[in-house]
């Protein structure tokens, strides 16, 4: 018998509910006279509960659980390998923000981006790194002259 | 002193840097609109960050300029490719495709445009009308009335915008739950912080909804390779098309009458929270298509077939600001980022929204208004741009938004915890979407949660005892009003598929007209015990029609 992708997400979500009722006793009770402040959570917790277990119910009954998105032969890792990619450099220009700063670390950003999903040539690398200089350039401008936001300046570069 | 508030006003929105402000998010949403896979929301959300500099009239403008060029602009790609630009003009493409292909573009442009800016203008006074006379009706409203408009809210757009009615209400519950994190507003007490001290603030609500909306659907853009290397669009033919603006408003105004219905129809799936623009011009083409004479020629490039779902997805913009000006309830996902907007300038959307802030209420009606005229003269310079845009490969596009989306994050507090959760709701909404579930309920749910919150203490406080809320929540007559709304919402979908075919579907009307009578009818005045008296009588009637039918569902048969 095969396991759906929607049992395995109820069951998920059950076990989310669960570890959110217990965080719901760390919720300090106030003698205020007002709804102690655990009410409205856990409201929603036992909600979401309930849900998750209709939710389970009729995956486990339907025969038929149709996939989101058409039904591709293309392997897991390969379908997502983008989305992927673009997550892991969005990580990697979070952790290096507070060195590189904004402007390098965002053109660093949108450069490795887009090299990364582009075509790999030359003409098309000189491309993109004139696309990643300009357009940061111009954000960071609008934001720090035209809107007076102080963006990260990190450590190299600090202007 | 109405007449100081329309003076203050047009005074603040006529000003030079506002009126540029709107140019540039009307062009700008003309565009967005205009292309594929670059939703009108998404354009609404990118533009946040830009308005936490600007006053609350400029940044409302703008994003009300974004909302009806965006509203517009999806008819470009639809009649020259046939590739609608917004789930909004996906019923535009089915006549205007067509009247492009026979040699009319300019025609079924002119009609396009002429048709969003009528439908607009005549929501636009609606706007005005209605908006003001509901929010005095809201000001009946006590917290248990608050708490379950709040519920409706969530059960309907968990019923109307995803695939299952059981992963659409999971989801409103988890905005529920993300606006829970933190300090809650009632005792100040910390919530699911996890020991964490920059969860204690809670999440804000603009990273988590560019998270949610934005990145997310970025990343789903980009999800096919060969795809997102290739150019927008391809094989747009636009070249000396001159849009025949006379012809078109003299057509227009030899089919008024299905302009005038079409947006009503758009104003009242407007006013509906969660039911937008990609509902309604698919009803008023329906509609026209039903109430025409040669309802054969839908499909071949008729006038009709372009007007109606024009008209109806500008006018549903009209509809969506009275509910959120008038109650403070979001109509559409787009109303819920500006209804962030305003709670970004600390100005509370509530039914008290039009009279403790007229001179911001007015400022968005004459936007509204301008916005229009905006669209138009901007129409014929964005068909250029537009063609140029559509050159661009989307990876390009969607690796400059991401870094964009952290810098206007980021700007929001100045604190890079913000760019955090931007990344962090960005998965989450890509695995969302992965897995079918809908985003707009859990945005509605983020956006409404500290509401709903306030409002069910407020009640229990004043209601003294759990019990006697509960009394109070069906004996109160807008609380039950909307209960019983939200509990035929929640029947709503099972309704759609069965309809036509079940023939329990054919007491489905009658039962909710009868529910809606009896909190009606316990409402003060005669003229609610008259409208309860007209929904019985209408649900007898339609009974009586479904008997003499023989309980028959099938149109073929009545026929």
């Amino acid at each position: 018998m095969s396991v759906s992708r929607d049992t395995i997400v109820a069951i998920l979500l059950l076990a989310f509910c669960g570890v959110l009722w217990y965080a719901s006793y760390d919720i300090e009770i106030t003698s205020y006279g007002t709804m102690p402040s655990s009410v409205w959570p856990r409201i929603i917790i036992v909600a979401m509960a309930v849900f998750s277990a209709l939710l389970l119910l009729k995956s486990l009954s339907s025969h038929d659980d149709a996939p989101v998105e058409e039904a591709s032969s293309e392997p897991f890792f390969r379908r997502y390998r983008n989305a992927a990619i673009i997550y892991a450099l969005f990580l990697l220009f979070l952790l290096t923000l507070p060195t590189l700063g904004m402007h390098l670390g965002g053109a660093l950003f949108v450069f490795l981006s887009l090299t990364a999903l582009g075509r790999p040539s030359p003409k098309l690398i000189a491309l993109h790194a004139a696309i990643a200089v300009i357009s940061i350039g111009a954000m960071w401008s609008i934001f720090t002259f035209g809107l007076r936001v102080i963006l990260p300046q990190g450590e190299i570069l600090p202007i | 002193m109405i007449i100081e508030n329309v003076l203050f006003a047009f005074q603040e929105v006529f000003h030079w840097k506002n009126l540029g402000l709107m140019f540039i998010g009307t062009t700008a949403g003309l565009i967005a609109g205009s292309i594929p896979g670059f939703t009108i929301t998404m354009a609404v959300v990118l533009t946040l960050p830009f308005t936490f500099g600007l006053s609350p009239v400029e940044g409302l403008s703008t994003m009300i300029g974004v909302f009806v060029g965006g509203l517009s602009g999806g008819l470009m790609s639809g009649m020259l490719t046939g590739i609608p630009g917004t789930p909004s003009s996906i019923a535009t493409t089915f006549d205007g495709f067509p009247m492009a292909r026979k040699g009319r573009p300019g025609l079924a442009l002119g009609l396009g445009v002429w048709s969003s800016f009528f439908g607009g203008i005549l929501s636009a006074v609606l706007l005005v009308t209605l908006a003001p006379s509901l929010a005095k009706i809201g000001l009946e409203f006590g917290p248990w009335d608050y708490f379950a408009l709040v519920l409706f809210a969530l059960t309907i757009t968990a019923s109307l915008s995803g695939e299952t009615l059981i992963k659409g209400i999971i989801a409103g519950l988890l905005g529920l739950f993300v606006a829970s994190v933190g300090e809650d507003e009632v005792n100040g007490v910390a919530r699911f912080t996890f020991g964490s001290e920059t969860l204690e603030s809670g999440f804000d609500f603009l990273p988590v909804l560019i998270g949610l909306f934005a990145f997310s659907q970025l990343l789903s853009d980009v999800q096919n390779t060969e795809k997102a290397r290739q150019p927008l669009m391809t094989g747009v033919e636009a070249k000396g098309i001159r849009v025949e603006h006379l012809a078109a408003v003299r057509i227009i105004f030899k089919r008024w009458v299905n302009l005038v219905r079409s947006s009503l129809i758009g104003v009242f799936t407007g006013v509906l929270p969660a039911a937008g623009g990609s509902i309604s011009n698919i009803l008023a083409y329906d509609q026209a298509k039903k109430a025409s004479k040669n309802s054969h020629e839908f499909g071949t490039g008729t006038p009709d077939g372009i007007i109606a779902p024009e008209a109806s997805n500008n006018a549903t913009a009209g509809g969506a600001l009275i509910t959120m000006m008038a109650l403070g309830i979001p109509g559409d996902v787009i109303t819920a980022v500006m209804l962030g907007a305003l709670l970004i300038h600390n100005v509370q959307p509530s039914p008290t929204f039009i009279t403790e802030n007229p001179d911001l209420a007015y400022a968005i009606f004459i936007a509204f208004f301008l916005a229009h005229f905006i669209m138009i003269i901007m129409q014929a310079f964005c068909l250029r741009a537009f063609l140029l845009v559509v050159r661009i490969p989307m990876y390009m596009l969607a690796a400059v938004i991401l870094a964009y989306c952290a810098i206007g994050v980021f700007a929001l507090n100045n604190i890079q915890e913000d760019i955090w959760t931007l990344f962090v709701f960005g998965l989450i909404g890509y695995a969302m979407k992965l897995l079918g579930f809908p985003l707009a309920p859990m945005i509605l749910g983020v956006v409404l949660g500290h509401v709903a919150e306030l409002n069910l203490s407020r009640a229990i406080s004043l209601s003294g005892t759990t019990d006697q809320f509960l009394l109070d929540m069906v004996t109160r007559p807008w609380a039950l009003f909307f209960l019983v709304v939200a509990a035929f919402s929640v029947v709503f979908p099972w309704y759609q598929k069965a309809r036509e075919r079940a023939a329990w579907t054919l007491g489905y009307l009658p039962a909710l007209m009868v529910c809606l009578a009896v909190p009606m009818a316990m409402m003060e005045g005669w003229p609610r015990t008259l409208i309860a008296v007209v929904l019985v009588l209408g649900a007898v009637y339609l009974l009586l029609q479904s008997a003499r039918r023989g309980w028959s569902v099938s149109t073929d048969d009545a026929a």
